[in-house]
């Protein structure tokens, strides 16, 4: 049900560890934001293009994952045109695009076990300072993946059973028992987590 | 963090992942169609409170940035970050966080009804709507140059929408209040 945006492929950008990328994502972003000069953000725009789209992707499958936000750009530039300065309007336009073009190539050649990996060690700080512990977070994130088909499949029934009772099927009248249903669940999975030893506690 | 808190941050976030899920609702005198998940932010104040409904909304954002299509219409990735509403991804955590101070401080249990309303309402709208535009929206005029005065007043656009949805979760949060609170109570 919810399969991560990380597509396998062979090119260089998936080689390249999550941590450079992460970074490079980083630098870029604040490095873009220093400059107006389309002589420099029109060739970031194209590298940043051509990396995404070689990274084996049919262009279908590579624009529906980036279209939302590009068009979203895109509206923005619309409005812009009449508040601001054209240069600037393509500046604003490149930047972006360049951007989120770049995001979407870390997404696309990062498993999600790679994140996991640099997520446990950013958190390793806040381990030492005791404010949370990294086990406790990827516990959490497999939990989400464990129950997010459970809970949709709960949505499910509650809307046959709307259905099967002639009511029109509300948000309102949905999410309360869909909650309550989920959440009344969290003493039992609690003490299964417990009983397991998984926190050692 | 005791082992149910966890529990509840996670099946909390899994709540607002299925709301991603949910088909949209368009209404004739909204131009914008409602995505039930953007009420999240203003369910897991009311209902787990500050600071489990805060801390569910990171596990949330991290499941974004991690790649994962959990926002409303299967979007993720780090690209959303980058793109000019990313200020509203990152500020749902905070906006989580005080709705649910706001939800702790003046709902309780010994409340008359209409009370418990009204506290779930003023907590969803300045949470969910006040906090939330007050990042996302200077993060928007940063991110795309759109003078700030310009952009607040494109995004009054949506406030009908959010007033909306503020009483829907307000209904819901006071229907899941009576049936199994969980809202810790703040003096």
């Amino acid at each position: 049900m919810l399969t991560s945006l990380y597509v396998e492929g062979q090119s260089w950008f998936h080689r390249v560890p999550v941590r450079l990328k992460l970074i490079a994502l980083l630098i870029l972003s604040v490095a873009l934001f220093t400059t107006n000069a389309p002589f420099l953000l029109l060739p970031a725009f194209l590298l940043c293009g051509a990396l995404y789209l070689s990274l084996g992707m049919t262009a279908r499958q590579a624009f529906s994952r980036v279209g939302f936000v590009l068009f979203t750009i895109l509206v923005l530039a619309a409005v812009n045109l009449f508040l601001v300065p054209f240069p600037d309007v393509v500046a604003l336009v490149l930047r972006l695009a360049a951007l989120v073009l770049f995001a979407a190539a870390v997404t696309t050649t990062t498993t999600i076990g790679a994140f996991m990996d640099e997520i446990t060690i950013l958190l390793k700080p806040l381990e030492r300072l005791g404010l949370l512990r990294a086990a406790d977070v990827s516990l959490a994130l497999g939990l989400v993946l464990r129950f997010v088909p459970d809970i949709f499949a709960r949505y499910q029934a509650i809307s046959e059973a709307h259905r099967a009772r002639g009511l029109p099927i509300r948000p309102l009248t949905i999410i309360g028992p869909l909650i309550i249903l989920t959440l009344k669940d969290a003493d039992t999975i609690a003490a299964a987590i417990d009983a397991r030893g998984f926190r050692r506690q | 963090m005791n082992t149910r808190d966890l529990v509840l941050i996670a099946l909390f976030a899994a709540i607002v992942v299925v709301l991603g899920l949910i088909p949209p609702i368009t209404l004739g005198f909204i131009p914008v169609p409602i995505t039930a998940q953007s009420m999240g932010v203003m369910l897991a104040g009311c209902i787990i409170g500050a600071k489990r409904g805060a801390l569910a909304f990171l596990l949330f954002i991290l499941l974004v940035a991690i790649g994962l299509p959990v926002l409303s219409g299967g979007r993720g990735g780090l690209a959303v970050f980058a793109g000019p509403s990313g200020g509203f991804i990152l500020g749902w955590a905070v906006a989580a966080f005080v709705t649910g101070l706001i939800a702790e401080r003046f709902v309780h249990q010994g409340n008359s009804e209409g009370r418990q309303f009204v506290g779930f309402f003023l907590a969803s709208v300045i949470g969910g709507i006040v906090v939330l535009y007050a990042i996302g929206v200077p993060w928007l005029s940063a991110v795309t140059g759109t003078p700030l005065t310009a952009a607040a007043t494109g995004s009054l656009v949506f406030i009908p929408g959010d007033l909306l949805k503020a009483a829907i979760a307000t209904l819901a949060a006071r229907a899941v209040y009576a049936g199994y609170p969980l809202l810790p109570a703040r003096a």
